[in-house]
């Protein structure tokens, strides 16, 4: 496969590299309103300037297709799909949520559940933009930035004084924002409200627990920046969200069905501020701190009356400066570097008292070369120390080619990590509903289980247990090659290429066994695997107020070592009469939870006189679910979800005197897969009022 | 270990072939037929307890003799009539704590055509109630997975069990399925058709009569 990516490469870089040394066009790629990104430098650069793929989604698309939730957004994108275990978590070209960092303004995200971070967490209401960065970007962002970056960029310089929304739909869902602006000339003041509810609903027939529990979320943003001097500044940003979930579960094993009831409840808060200072045009420094918690706490009671609690608190700070440096008309800088405190209270470690905690360290460095109007190279490495697992060097370099006025080349090889987490480290956890097998992290495992042994409770130690030692990142080499072409103002169109290929990943391994037969498991840096393919995007301006756009993935993946084991005939399926035969290469579907082709196709229209609407149509092909055949590789003999389609609509109407109105259809063809699709309910209706004093200040 | 245990069947087929075909017209083992068992219940689930939610079944074991190819009836438990015994997903052997006889198993990860001599430095290990059994119970342990979130048994594909009868003698066995009609039910299946159509054994064996190891 990658022998075939290369000479794919090569097919074509090579007729381009010949191309480009019989013309010279003048640089003139001037996009209209070429957008300004920051995530994929860290620095402020035009997106037609910029070597590495970057996607922007701006308010007025998240506003136009009534997005609420960042999950309603980014299943939307491109190469993005979201998966439904542990809330809603984002994949991206293939890779689990664990592998994308999740940024507001810079600053990371925290509280994930056996690594997915939840996204129905984050508001967009008052959302300025969303920059997704593809490919690994370690260099600049350190651990999680192995399969891409998305960073949320929220609006602190809206001029509008206030804005107002209020929204009602299907199953009781209310949403109201609220936004206002106080600005002077050394102050600006934006605070942000959000109240959003849920009945939940329930796609399971004959069952009282519902697939979307009745949730009701409280955000609130407030932001300031003072200016103390015409080259200096202060901002601070403040952010908090509570949730409250009502759990009505029903769990059966064995037959046996077991009732609880109970409530969860998670807060989140974050505080970032920063100082700003200009030293001169060429020299600009930054300074930062960033402090935030995540706190989950689940209380179940049982019919039985049994209490079961399952806390989780997770608190993240950081202190980082960031130097700009232009150093000459070609050649500009970045050093930076900082430190984070982290630690981790939960109740399945060995004392839900004591905070875990764990330092790290980490200086980073990007120099980006102008070589001349049509030739950008950016070269960067980052270095974390860490005191629980080794350390990380992440380099990454990256180039951007303007063949013409119309065509572009950008590529990216990088190198991204993802350091073991808490639980992976920590975990101290028997399941006594379930035959009490234990999982222990490796931090303590040998200590742990060295002595349970004293205590003669251990029945088996494996051979991997004597090779427990301390984890190592996981680590992915990724390529991107992107090819852009925009013969006009009216049509764009991109094609990349991506491969990306992890190595170290953390598994979860027996180790062992108790006296009673039940399992010892830790984690070991074992797996290998690779996620490839391509992307097309293409949009065209029909007229002044339609467009269509569409997109497309295809996407290969698989686990190196079970390709090995395939190959060598061990593992096994059955034919059409039940009896075992060997498995062959051609039935392997690689990782689950991964779709071979996903497309999409949108219209948009917008008016000058206010007047929006679209129609989206998003497919996505058969994906493998469970591994039926327990041969423990994902093959045509395991269960998959069917492919399908969402459909949705939404028009409106913004008024001159600032009134709004919105309808919308999400699910129109009605689509349910309760199994597998628990984040998508059936047909929703919804209904938005919009109320914004538009008075320029 | 896998390597070696191949290796040395290889070698024992090679063997036998070359021995055969040196001593023409002196084979003794005619090449045994598989048989398939189909619906042989094994204890299945008679309904719901309405107080614990827990199904419930006769428990008792279904007695099978591979030599006879039939049910050994369970007034014959006591003795060497009976090869294997079938309740819900545990399967016993005639021997150590199960009963009278020389039974005994052990688990061949590999194709049931690939077994053709069984080694003479394999193991067969005995049940030794409660703590371990010759046919290792468990999901994944030995001849199945059970899906919790479906609910559902499937029999391992590549999985052989190798097994030594009450008489001490040889047979290979290979179960196909657990449902009644020899068909895993679909996963949308409802409950009570789970629990009423499953320990329903469909298997194929082959016995070997004479007492040699190869098949």
């Amino acid at each position: 496969m990658l022998m075939k990516l290369r000479f794919l490469y090569f097919l074509v870089f090579a007729p381009i590299c010949l191309f480009s040394q019989v013309r010279f066009v003048k640089d003139t790629i001037q996009s209209q309103g070429d957008s300004v990104v920051v995530t994929a430098t860290r620095s402020e650069r035009k997106l037609s300037n910029v070597t590495v793929p970057v996607t922007i989604i701006n308010a007025k698309s998240i506003q136009q297709i009534g997005a609420l939730r960042l999950t309603d957004i980014l299943k939307e994108q491109p190469g993005l799909s979201m998966t439904s275990g542990f809330g809603a978590g984002v994949q991206l070209q293939g890779l689990n949520p664990d592998y994308t960092i999740i940024l507001i303004n810079g600053e990371p995200l925290v509280g994930r559940t056996a690594g997915v971070l939840d996204l129905n967490r984050i508001a967009l209401g008052n959302i300025k933009k969303i920059e997704i960065v593809k490919g690994p970007s370690s260099s600049l962002y350190g651990s999680e930035a192995m399969a891409g970056v998305i960073n949320i960029i929220t609006d602190a310089t809206n001029k509008t004084p206030l804005q107002s929304s209020l929204r009602y739909g299907t199953y009781n869902t209310i949403d109201a924002g609220l936004n206002n602006t106080l600005a002077s000339k050394s102050i600006l003041y934006q605070g942000y409200y959000n109240y959003y509810s849920t009945d939940g609903y329930s796609i399971r027939p004959s069952t009282a627990s519902r697939v979307t529990t009745p949730i009701t979320r409280v955000a609130t943003n407030q932001q300031f920046k003072y200016n103390l001097s015409n080259n200096t500044n202060v901002r601070v940003g403040m952010r908090f969200t509570n949730e409250q979930i009502k759990n009505e579960l029903s769990v059966t094993n064995g037959g046996l069905t077991i009732n609880s009831n109970g409530e969860e409840k998670n807060t989140d808060y974050n505080i970032a501020s920063s100082l700003n200072h200009r030293f001169s045009n060429s020299l600009k420094t930054s300074f930062r701190s960033y402090i935030t918690q995540y706190n989950a706490t689940q209380n179940l009671l049982t019919i039985s009356g049994a209490p079961y609690t399952d806390i989780l608190d997770h608190v993240f700070n950081r202190l980082e400066n960031q130097t700009d440096w232009v150093v000459n008309k070609k050649l500009t800088a970045i050093v930076g570097g900082g430190a984070v405190m982290e630690g981790v209270k939960s109740s399945r470690y060995d004392s839900e008292k004591i905070r875990k905690t764990n330092t790290n360290q980490y200086a980073f460095s990007q120099w980006e070369w102008t070589h001349n109007a049509k030739l950008i190279l950016i070269g960067g490495i980052r270095f974390d120390q860490n005191q629980t697992y080794a350390s990380a060097w992440s380099p990454k370099a990256s180039m951007l080619y303007k063949i013409n006025k119309q065509h572009r080349i950008r590529l990216s090889i990088g190198q991204g990590f993802k350091a073991p987490d808490f639980r992976q480290l920590y975990l101290n956890f028997t399941n006594a509903a379930a035959g009490s097998y234990s999982v222990f992290g490796t931090a303590q495992a040998q200590k742990v289980i060295g002595q349970l042994n004293i205590l003669g409770q251990i029945g088996t130690l494996y051979n991997n247990f004597y090779q427990l030692k301390s984890l190592q990142p996981e680590y992915a080499t990724g390529t991107h090659l992107t090819w852009e072409f925009e013969p006009n103002a009216k049509n764009n169109f991109s094609f990349q290429l991506f491969r990306n290929d992890i190595r170290n990943l953390i598994e979860v391994q027996q180790v062992g066994a108790y006296i009673t037969g039940a399992q010892i498991y830790s984690y070991l840096n074992i797996g290998r695997a690779f996620t490839t393919g391509f992307e097309i995007e293409a949009k065209h301006q029909i007229s002044k107020e339609f467009s269509i756009s569409t997109a497309y993935q295809y996407l290969q993946t698989g686990d190196k070592d079970q390709i090995a084991q395939i190959k060598n005939g061990i593992v096994y399926t059955r034919d059409a009469n039940g009896l075992s035969r060997k498995l062959n290469v051609s039935e392997y579907v690689g990782l689950p939870n991964n779709s071979t082709h996903k497309a999409q196709l949108k219209f948009n229209y917008s008016n000058q006189n206010g007047l929006f609407g679209n129609i989206r149509a998003l497919y996505r092909s058969k994906w493998a679910v469970n591994n039926t055949n327990g041969n423990e590789v994902f093959d045509d003999g395991d269960s998959f979800a069917e492919g399908y389609i969402a459909l949705h609509l939404s028009i409106g109407k913004d008024y001159m005197n600032g009134l709004g109105f919105q309808f919308g259809c999400d699910n129109m063809l009605n689509y349910i897969d309760a199994l597998n699709l628990p984040n998508l309910p059936g047909r929703t209706f919804f209904a938005t009022l919009k109320i914004q004093k538009s008075k320029k200040i | 270990m896998r390597q070696i245990l191949k290796t040395s069947l290889l070698l024992l087929t090679l063997s036998s072939i070359l021995f055969s075909c040196t001593k023409d017209e002196t084979t003794v083992a005619l090449p045994v037929t598989a048989i398939t068992v189909s619906n042989l219940p094994a204890d299945t689930v008679l309904g719901i307890n309405k107080i614990t939610g827990r199904p419930f079944s006769a428990g008792k074991y279904t007695f099978f003799s591979l030599e006879r190819n039939a049910i050994v009836p369970n007034t014959d438990s006591a003795s060497t009539q009976w090869d294997l015994a079938f309740a819900g997903s545990k399967i016993l052997t005639n021997g150590g704590t199960s009963g009278t006889g020389l039974g005994g198993a052990f688990i061949y990860t590999g194709l049931f055509d690939d077994v053709k001599t069984i080694s003479n430095d394999s193991v067969f290990k005995t049940d030794n109630a409660p703590a371990s059994f010759a046919v290792t119970f468990g999901s994944g342990k030995g001849w199945y997975v059970y899906d919790q979130l479906t609910s559902l048994i499937t029999p391992l594909a590549g999985r052989v069990l190798v097994i030594r009868t009450a008489s001490g003698k040889y047979a290979k066995v290979e179960i196909i399925n657990y449902y009644k009609g020899g068909v895993t039910l679909p996963i949308t299946a409802s409950d009570s058709d789970k629990l009423s159509k499953q320990r329903y054994y469909t298997f194929r064996y082959a016995y070997q009569p004479n007492g040699s190891k190869t098949f």
